[in-house]
Formats: structure tokens, C-alpha cells, sequence
């Protein structure tokens, strides 16, 4: 009848080589598009997203006689080289069992985009363009995931179809039951998939490879692992999560939140069947051990049970529809765990029934709501008046769902009892359905009869609306698809049912899906189930108000534990919040210092008594003579230090920084560092000038608080920092245990005046060999003063050279004359000298940095003497304009030596010769010209403004500043240096 | 004299840490001066003393003599000397904005930003 095979179907030439992931990339590409494209087309939208849907559902359908004719298992792989040099490769795997799944996403596809676009074609063009993009996003991921071989690619796409879910269970996001619904759904499912994907890599690492495929040929490579229970157990969440089974299966029901569309498409037809496709395609591996097929027959007959009971205890329509969808999933895992040929008949059979008629069922449900706007069951009634066609849709697949020949569900059901008979467990299984399938047949009868035919319960409100093609198109379809397949069974046994089963026993088999096969047991058992059902339907009520009335099933619910987990996870993590970032600095550095003192001490423990460790290392004391003097000195900046520590006065703490700081210089100074010494001395002035400017303004003692003790005493706070002064007393012992490398050192010792023509190294590292670290602290230095300037800004902008100093007394220096008269001369000698430091500073002690500070300094003491805003006045341009030029400076001296084809600061020398003697002059001097001007600006910036600030000396802190008032008469000539 | 100089350091850190876990923010920022004339005498220390000539190359002579001091850690200190200035007078003016501001030293009271942006109430984050 189809004579071709796979060979020739490819040779053939009307399937290109990689159809499949081709068909794939235009799933996607197309729903791409539809986000741009559906706002554009208006209430057509259904329509035109409904096309790619149905092309992909005509080009699934020309694989059918393909697989149907196959020798063996006909399987076609396809593989689109991705990155071949690592062996990554896209690979498709379509066999009977993932060409079921193919059709049904693409064909309930189609129905569900006409059907949506009819749902929603009241409501704005771009939430009804918004969902359908939606819906044609989830269907390409579904589409990748049952065409993937490779499991991580599967797995991608398992965890997209998740998070698409997510957004349209909570598409109506002004509900708040819709959002708690949609982020249940998501904690579940995603929270499954962690656990699957932990599964999916264990499996990969013990079989070698992630292919699916090659993994299932060969169970023994996982059935034989040590890893075999762990890998079971997290790809069984992983299943169980996704197609809700207990004690996962709350979220389904609560998913009915999401609009009737979405509901019918994944909470029924497609989504929560992945879930039954992953345990289906990991089979053989997960058959292998008896107590896994346990866990499978056993979770999935108490899901039956759960959610058959649960279903009599529900009001809404689409409630009821999704507890028996609970069941059915439940019923297909169980039979997942049954083995043999018949069971996979079964799952075949009754995964295509079930989804022909619950996605009916919903798609009526969905019109009965949308036309009345009641949800519940006891609130809608005779209505096939005005939904004649619906009502029959209904009628038809409920009779399918009921299991009544000749429906398809018939069919299904008789295999599914077939297999139940032919396994081991039976006894049990076979008594679990045939009560779980009672409640479906009166579960079937109650949304068939209620809503159409019902007197008792008849719609009162004015309908919307009636029959409305585009929403009817669908059950309507699938209805008739029920029937069909049912009357003529050789269809689907011939071209779906059976290649899906072959795909899912792994060898081929002769299927036989008939709808009449005798005066069998199974035969019995139906008639038994639709006489059970039957009287369940004719007495309601009655069955509702007994289950409502197990109230003990309240008490137990899986979900209250949910909800206790997820609020406990939320307390802890405030309480944990509210402990550690609770606003108090001072918590923070405590726990940083003492995680950077617990550190310190076990790098130290490590290395003086770990695997290996000689004990701890002393620097050697030899040749290393205790110089007295130096001592102390040493001793001055330690008390200088503890007095800041303890004393309570502001005062006093910053006599004793300095005091502290000027040892340190001296310290220096007698170690050969002499430039060092000159800056430590020029910062630890200017230091203190402005941390006084400062106190002066504040409260002069402590800090406000109650006590007003002479020291500040904390003994907490003393122990914690003599623990880190302790760990940093013996790292710094064990640095200096180390040998000591002298390379780089070596290197500048060598190069300085060969090669950089200086003859200070200190200096010449600074402006040469390390000019772009010098630039970028400048940089910094420069910043920080603008960003000092900001917060202390005038609140009129005007900077210093504006200001009258006559205008101003509080900006004024001391009222001493003979400061006055010599600190001018003074100023200008501190200048000169700041200037033949910053030239002679390449060969001798100085330089730029030592130069500017000295500069700064000077300027200090003018504005002492004469008052801040002479010192400005002197400046004559605006200190940060002077880190500008300072900047520039720098800046343009490294252009030479990047235009010169070297590179960026590399310093370029010319010899100038005058006559009487030879200049030797390079670009390090414009450079270290730069340092100076940034250095003098910067620490200008801060003096003037913090001497601006708080030169009133009796303004409250809420006073305006005098220096913000405007000054008329304003001298901004001012005199210049 | 490293033992001198080692227990120099760590008294000067374990100063600067005790005052940068005061309530008061001046003594935070003085904290802070501390804590980097520690590092700079760190640095110092790291590049070996002992040597009290400064790494000045003399007239006539083409390289580094061998006993000068180490003129790496000198630069690198140099800097940083610096740059703990620009910091901790930009810590001062802070200070002082931030009292004009708030009328408080106390950086437990200081807690706007908390207020604004905290998950929990004004008071909670007060206590």
C-alpha cells in the first residue's frame, strides 16, 4: 500500500535531507515572528497564527506511511552539525511513539490558535496577539523536546516549555490567583526539572554519551550502574512533577487558573503529558528493577484514587475536567510500570484518546464559560438551545471518555484493562480502575448532561453569546476524530496506535486495535465500570455532598504542606535578613573582620602545620641588630596609635594619628627612603589641617552619645582587634620569612639611568616605568577631590574666587600680625622650594608628588594666616581646573612616545644644547609637571572647601553658610601671586 | 628590628580596626588613616630593610649599588600615601556633609537609605 522505506523517502527527494530539525527552526522562527507580526493582523490573529500549526501538522503527517512500513522499529535520526570539533550535534530522533506526540502538538495546535483568537477576540488586539504567541512559542518547545535525541537539548526545551507555562497560567496577571497558580506551577516544575537534570547528567557521565537514543538500546549501561536508584529517583521527580502525580499533582488543578485555551493545550493535551513520554522513552532502563516498576504502579494508582475523589469534590467545571485529567495521567504511569506488548498498546491508544476527547472537553467547557461567565457546574444548565453544537461535541467525547463503543476511548480503555489483567499486580490495579474509571465515566456524564440538559440547574443570565466558529471548530473536530477513529480502528492501529507502540516495546510486534474482540474479561469490566458510572451520574448530588463530607482529606492535604514549606523558606530567609543586613554598618564590618581574621589565622595554622608544613617559619634574627633609636620611634607610633584608640577626645585622637604618622616618616626616613619621609610628612600636615577644619564644627567630644568618660573603652571591639593586630603581627613574620626575590628590583636598579636617564629610582619608577599606574592614581586623587568639592558645594555654585574675603570674617586667618606678615613671605618660599623639588626630583629626593604636597602646604599656611580666600586668590585658577591642566599635563606627555611607534608614556629624551653646557630634557618632566599641578589641586580642592564650610565659626550645623550667601561688590580681580 | 617593625604594623591595624568599629563616624574615617598607614608600613617592610641608604644612583657610577634600600615597595608606597589622603579626606568631607545633613555622628542612626529601601519597617530596621 506505502511502498516506500526510509531509503528511499530520503533518496525520493520530497523529504530534504534534515526535514525534521528544518521543521523545528520554522516552529521557532515562526513563533518569533508572530510576536511582531500578530498585533499587525487584528481579530484575524487566530487564523494566521493557526497556519504554522497546521503546516507543521501537514508535513508531520507525510512521515506517517514512512513510519508505518519500516522493517523493525523504523526510526528516522536526522543531525544538524553544530559544533562538530566538540562532537555537539543538534540530532532529532522521530519514531512512531514521538510522531503521536508530533501530531497532537501541532494538531490540537492549530485548533487551539483558531480557537484562542475566537476566546479572545473582545479583548485588546495585543494580549490576544501576546497569548497566541505564546501558545506558538510552547508548541515549538514541545516540539523540540519529544523530537530531541541528545538529553541536555531535551532538556532545554523541557525547562522552556516550564517557564511558557508559567506565563500563561498567570496570563491574567492583575489576579492574584492566577499569579500564586502560575509561580505553584513553576516552583513545582522547575523544581522537578533540577532533579531530572540532575539525572540526565549522571546518566550522560555513566553511559558516555547524552544520546537517548543509544542509551535505551543499551539498558545495562545504567541498569548496572551504582548510580542506577539515584539516577531513577531523579528522573521519576523529574516525570512525576511534570504530569502531576502524587504528591505533586495540586498544581493542575490550581493551573486552571490559566485561560480555557492554555488549559485545553497544555494542562490536558500536551505539557503534563511529557512527564508519561520521558518515563516511556527511559523504560527500559527503569523496567529493569522491580522495585522502580513498584514505585511507578504505586504512585500512579494512588494519583487515580486522589484524584477521583478529588474530582467528586469539585464545583467548577474546569476543576472536575482537571482532576480526571489527574486520574488519566496517573493511569498512564501506572501502565507505564506494567510491561509487556499490551501495555504499550494501551499507553498508545489511550494517550491519542485521551487527548482527542479532554481537549474537547475543555474547548467546551471553555465555550459554556465564555458564553455565560459562570464557572460552575451547578450554576449552568439547559443550554443546548443555545449551543447545540457544542453540546454534541460535548456528548461525543464524553462518550469516548465514558469508554462506550464505538468510540476510540473504547478501544483504549480495552487494552488498558487488558493490561492490567495481564500483569502481576492484577488483583489491586484492576480494582483501582475500575473505580477510578467509574468516577470518569460519571465525571463524563455530569459535563455532558448538566450544562445542556439540566432543568434544574438552567442558566438564568443573559448569554453573550452563541456558537461562534471558530471556538466550535475545534471539539467539534476532535469530537468527530473520536468517532471516526473508533469506527474505522485501522487507521490509527495501522498508522499511529501501532508504530507508537512498536516505538515504545522497542521491537516490532503485530498491533491489534480493534473495536470488538469478543465475550472478553475486559468486555465484563466495562459493562461494570458504565453501570457503576451510570449510577453515579443519576445520583449526583448525593455522591458530591458524601465525598465533600471526608473532610479528613482537608486536614492531609499535600498542598497545605506546600504552602507551610514556602512560607517557612520566606520566614527564614527574612529572619536570616533581618539578622545579617540589618542596616547596622557596624554588624556588617564585624562579621567581615572577623571572616578576614579567621582567615588569616588558618592560612597561618595551614601553612605552619599542614600536610607538609615545618612549623612556623621566624624570620631570622641575624645580622638583624635591634637599632635603638629606631625603637623608638617604633614605640612613639604605637602609643600615638593607641592614644587615637581610647581617647574619647576628637581631638586628642587626631594628635595622637599625627603623632603616629610623623614616627612613621622618621621610620622611613632612617631606612633610606627619603622621598618617602618628605611625603609622609607633607600628608600627615595637610591631614591634620583639614581634619581640624573639620572638628572644630563638630562635637568636640565624643560622638553625642551619653557617657562622657575620658576614654573609649569597648571591650568587645578591643578583643576582636587585638585578634586581627595578632594575625597580622605573625603574617607579616611570615612574609618576611620568606626569601626575598630581587628581580624586578634587580631590573629598575640596572635600567634607571641606562635607559630612563634618572638617577632617583624611586622617582623614575613612578614617572616612567610605572607612568600609567602613576597616571591612575592621579586620576583617583583628582576624582576624589571633585567628588569632596560636590558634597561640600556652595549652594549656589560659586566657587572660592567669587567670594569677597572682606565680606566674609569667618573665613578669615588669625588676627595676628606678625603670622600675617611672615607667613607671606613664607608662602612664597615654600613655593619656590615645592618647584626645585618637583626638577631636581629625576636624579635627587623629590619629585612631583612631594612637590605638590609641598606646594599644598604652603598654601595651608597662607590661608591660616590671611584667610582661605586669599589662599584661593593665589591659586589663581580654580583648584579643580589646576587637576585638569595637571591631567593634561600627564596625558600629553605619553603622546610623544605612542606617536614615536612606541608606545602610549613611553618617555622620549632630546639633548638641548645651549652653548655653554648640554640640557638633558624629556617628557618625564612634563609628566611629573602633571603629577604636581593634579597633587596641588586636589589638596586645594579639599582645604578650600572644607575651610569654606566651616569657617563660620559659630554656625549651627542648620545655619546657612555664610560663604553660600551672594556677595555683592565682589573683588574677583584679587590679587595673584 | 622585623619583630619591632612587625608588631608596629599590627598594633597600628588593631588600632585602626578598634576605631573603625566605633559609633562615631570621624573616629571610622581616623580608623581608616590608620589602617592605611599600617599597609603602607607593610609595603615598606615587605621589600626588606636594612639597608639606610636611598636608592639614589651616584655620580660616576651606571647602576643601583647593591646595599642601597629597595626602591619597588618605595614607589608603591609613595602612592599609596597619597591615595590613603585622597581617601580619608574624602571620608572627612563625608563626615561633615553628613552631619550638617543628619545632625548626627552616630552611624547606627545614620540609616535613610534602610528606611527607604528596606524589605522591612522604619522601626524594625531602627532597632
Amino acid at each position: 500500500m506505502f511502498p516506500n522505506t526510509l531509503e528511499n523517502a530520503f533518496l525520493s527527494g520530497w523529504l530534504p535531507g534534515e526535514t525534521v530539525p528544518t521543521l523545528l527552526l520554522i516552529a521557532f522562527l515562526g513563533a518569533a515572528l508572530s510576536f511582531v507580526a500578530l498585533p499587525r493582523v487584528g481579530k484575524a490573529a487566530g487564523v494566521v497564527a493557526a497556519a504554522l500549526p497546521f503546516t507543521l501538522f501537514a508535513a508531520f503527517l507525510t512521515y506517517v506511511p514512512v513510519l508505518a512500513t519500516g522493517d523493525g522499529v523504523p526510526t528516522i535520526m536526522q543531525t544538524v552539525q553544530w559544533v562538530p570539533s566538540l562532537g555537539i550535534n543538534f540530532v532529532t530522533r522521530l519514531d512512531g511513539f514521538s510522531l503521536l506526540f508530533a501530531l497532537m502538538i501541532t494538531g490540537i495546535g492549530t485548533l487551539v490558535a483558531l480557537y484562542a483568537g475566537a476566546y479572545y477576540a473582545d479583548k485588546p488586539a495585543a494580549d490576544r496577539a501576546r497569548f497566541l504567541s505564546y501558545i506558538l512559542l510552547f508548541m515549538a518547545a514541545m516540539l523540540g523536546t519529544v523530537l530531541s535525541d541528545n538529553l541536555i537539548v531535551m532538556f532545554v526545551f523541557w525547562e522552556m516549555t516550564s517557564l511558557i507555562s508559567f506565563l500563561l497560567i498567570g496570563f491574567n496577571s492583575a489576579s492574584k490567583e492566577a499569579r500564586a497558580a502560575a509561580l505553584q506551577s513553576l516552583v513545582i516544575t522547575a523544581g522537578g526539572g533540577l532533579a531530572l537534570f540532575g539525572g540526565l547528567l549522571i546518566t550522560g557521565m555513566e553511559a558516555g554519551t547524552f544520546s537517548l537514543r543509544a542509551i535505551t538500546l543499551e539498558p545495562s549501561l545504567i541498569a548496572e550502574s551504582p548510580w542506577f536508584y539515584v539516577i531513577a529517583t531523579l528522573v521519576l521527580i523529574g516525570a512525576f512533577t511534570k504530569s502531576a502525580q502524587f504528591p505533586f499533582h495540586f498544581w493542575l488543578p490550581n493551573a486552571m487558573q490559566a485561560p480555557t485555551p492554555a488549559s485545553a493545550y497544555l494542562h490536558s493535551a500536551t505539557m503534563v503529558k511529557l512527564g508519561i513520554f520521558l518515563l516511556a522513552r527511559f523504560d527500559p532502563i527503569l523496567s529493569t528493577s522491580d522495585v522502580i516498576v513498584m514505585v511507578m504502579v504505586g504512585f500512579g494508582l494512588t494519583t487515580m484514587l486522589v484524584a477521583a475523589v478529588m474530582a467528586l469534590r469539585s464545583e467548577g467545571l474546569k476543576a472536575i475536567l482537571a482532576y480526571s485529567t489527574v486520574a488519566s495521567l496517573g493511569l498512564l504511569v501506572t501502565l507505564i510500570g506494567l510491561q509487556g506488548p499490551g501495555s504499550s498498546v494501551g499507553i498508545a491508544g489511550f494517550i491519542l484518546a485521551h487527548a482527542l476527547y479532554k481537549a474537547a472537553l475543555f474547548f467546551c467547557a471553555g465555550i459554556v464559560i465564555h458564553a455565560t461567565g459562570a464557572t460552575r457546574v451547578r450554576d449552568v444548565g439547559a443550554l443546548f438551545t443555545l449551543l447545540p453544537l457544542t453540546a454534541v461535541s460535548t456528548i461525543l467525547a464524553s462518550l469516548s471518555m465514558a469508554g462506550l463503543p464505538p468510540f476510540v476511548g473504547f478501544i483504549a480503555k480495552e487494552y488498558v484493562f487488558e493490561a492490567k489483567l495481564e500483569s502481576s499486580f492484577a488483583g489491586i490495579v484492576t480494582f483501582v480502575a475500575v473505580g477510578v474509571n467509574s468516577v470518569l465515566v460519571a465525571i463524563a456524564g455530569i459535563v455532558a448532561l448538566r450544562p445542556f440538559f439540566s432543568q434544574k440547574s438552567a442558566f438564568k443570565g443573559e448569554p453573550k453569546h452563541g456558537e461562534v466558529w471558530g471556538m466550535t471548530a475545534g471539539p467539534v473536530v476532535l469530537a468527530s476524530m473520536g468517532v471516526f477513529f473508533g469506527l474505522f480502528a485501522d487507521i490509527p492501529q495501522y498508522f499511529i496506535v501501532g508504530p507508537a507502540a512498536v516505538a515504545l516495546s522497542g521491537a516490532p510486534f503485530y498491533v491489534s486495535f480493534e473495536i470488538w474482540h469478543g465475550l472478553t474479561p475486559m468486555l465484563a469490566l466495562s459493562v461494570l465500570v458504565i453501570a457503576i458510572g451510570a449510577l453515579m451520574v443519576w445520583k449526583w448530588d448525593a455522591v458530591q455532598s458524601a465525598a465533600k463530607s471526608l473532610s479528613f482529606i482537608d486536614r492531609f492535604s499535600v498542598e497545605k504542606g506546600y504552602n507551610a514549606t514556602f512560607q517557612g523558606l520566606l520566614s527564614v530567609a527574612r529572619l536570616s535578613t533581618q539578622t545579617l543586613q540589618n542596616g547596622q554598618m557596624r554588624t556588617y564590618l564585624v562579621a567581615t573582620i572577623a571572616v578576614v581574621t579567621a582567615a588569616m589565622g588558618y592560612a597561618l595554622l595551614v601553612g605552619a602545620f599542614g600536610p607538609g608544613a615545618a612549623g612556623f617559619a621566624f624570620p631570622s634574627v641575624e645580622g638583624d641588630t635591634i637599632r635603638p633609636y629606631l625603637a623608638m620611634v617604633s614605640a612613639l607610633v604605637v602609643a600615638g596609635a593607641l592614644v587615637a584608640a581610647v581617647a574619647r577626645s576628637m581631638i586628642v585622637s587626631l594628635v595622637g594619628i599625627g603623632l603616629s604618622g610623623y614616627g612613621i616618616a622618621v621610620i622611613f626616613m632612617k631606612n633610606g627612603a627619603p622621598d618617602l619621609a618628605l611625603t609622609q610628612l607633607s600628608v600627615e600636615t595637610l591631614f591634620v589641617v583639614i581634619v581640624t577644619a573639620v572638628l572644630v564644627k563638630l562635637p568636640a567630644v565624643g560622638d553625642g552619645l551619653k557617657t562622657y568618660s575620658r576614654f573609649d573603652i569597648r571591650p568587645r571591639d578591643a578583643l576582636l582587634s587585638t585578634a586581627f593586630g595578632a594575625a597580622i603581627f605573625l603574617v607579616v613574620l611570615s612574609i618576611a620569612a620568606k626569601p626575598f626575590n630581587p628581580s624586578i628590583t634587580d631590573y629598575f636598579a640596572a635600567t634607571s639611568l641606562t635607559e630612563a636617564f634618572g638617577r632617583n629610582v624611586v622617582n623614575v619608577i613612578l614617572v616612567d616605568f610605572r607612568a600609567l599606574d602613576t597616571l591612575g592614581e592621579i586620576a583617583v586623587v583628582a576624582f576624589a577631590a571633585i567628588a569632596a568639592w560636590a558634597i561640600l558645594s556652595l549652594s549656589d555654585g560659586k566657587g572660592p574666587a567669587d567670594l569677597d574675603p572682606a565680606h566674609d570674617r569667618s573665613t578669615r586667618g588669625v588676627s595676628s600680625l606678625i603670622f600675617s606678615t611672615t607667613a607671606q613671605a613664607f608662602f612664597i618660599l615654600m613655593i619656590a622650594i615645592s618647584v626645585v623639588v618637583l626638577f631636581r626630583g629625576h636624579n635627587e629626593p623629590g619629585g612631583g608628588f612631594i612637590g605638590g604636597l609641598i606646594a599644598s602646604a604652603g598654601f595651608a599656611v597662607l590661608a591660616l594666616a590671611l584667610g582661605v580666600n586669599i589662599a584661593a586668590q593665589k591659586l589663581i585658577l580654580h583648584p579643580v581646573v589646576w587637576m585638569g591642566v595637571g591631567l593634561v599635563c600627564a596625558i600629553v606627555s605619553g603622546i610623544p612616545g605612542a606617536v614615536l611607534n612606541e608606545s602610549f608614556l613611553t618617555h622620549q629624551w632630546v639633548d638641548l644644547n645651549l652653548g655653554f653646557m648640554t640640557l638633558k630634557l624629556g617628557t618625564t618632566y612634563l609628566f611629573d609637571i602633571g603629577v604636581y599641578l593634579t597633587v596641588i589641586g586636589g589638596v586645594l580642592a579639599f582645604l578650600i572647601r572644607v575651610q569654606q564650610q566651616t569657617g563660620s565659626p559659630d554656625a549651627k550645623p542648620s545655619d546657612a553658610l555664610p560663604a553660600d550667601e551672594p556677595a555683592p561688590n565682589t573683588n574677583t580681580q584679587g590679587a595673584s601671586a | 628590628m622585623t619583630f619591632v617593625y612587625a608588631a608596629t604594623i599590627a598594633i597600628l591595624a588593631g588600632a585602626g580596626i578598634y576605631m573603625i568599629l566605633a559609633q562615631n563616624v570621624v573616629r571610622i574615617v581616623m580608623g581608616v588613616a590608620l589602617l592605611a598607614a599600617s599597609a603602607n608600613v607593610l609595603i615598606f617592610l615587605s621589600g626588606r630593610l636594612g639597608s639606610v641608604s636611598p636608592p639614589i644612583i651616584p655620580e660616576g657610577t651606571d647602576v643601583l649599588a647593591q646595599t642601597a634600600a629597595n626602591p619597588l615597595p618605595q614607589a608603591l608606597v609613595l602612592t599609596a600615601i597619597v591615595i590613603g589622603f585622597a581617601l580619608t579626606a574624602f571620608g572627612v568631607a563625608l563626615v561633615y556633609k553628613a552631619y550638617r545633613s543628619l545632625g548626627t555622628l552616630d552611624a547606627s542612626a545614620m540609616h535613610d537609605a534602610e528606611d527607604m529601601g528596606s524589605p522591612f519597617t522604619p522601626s524594625q530596621a531602627k532597632q
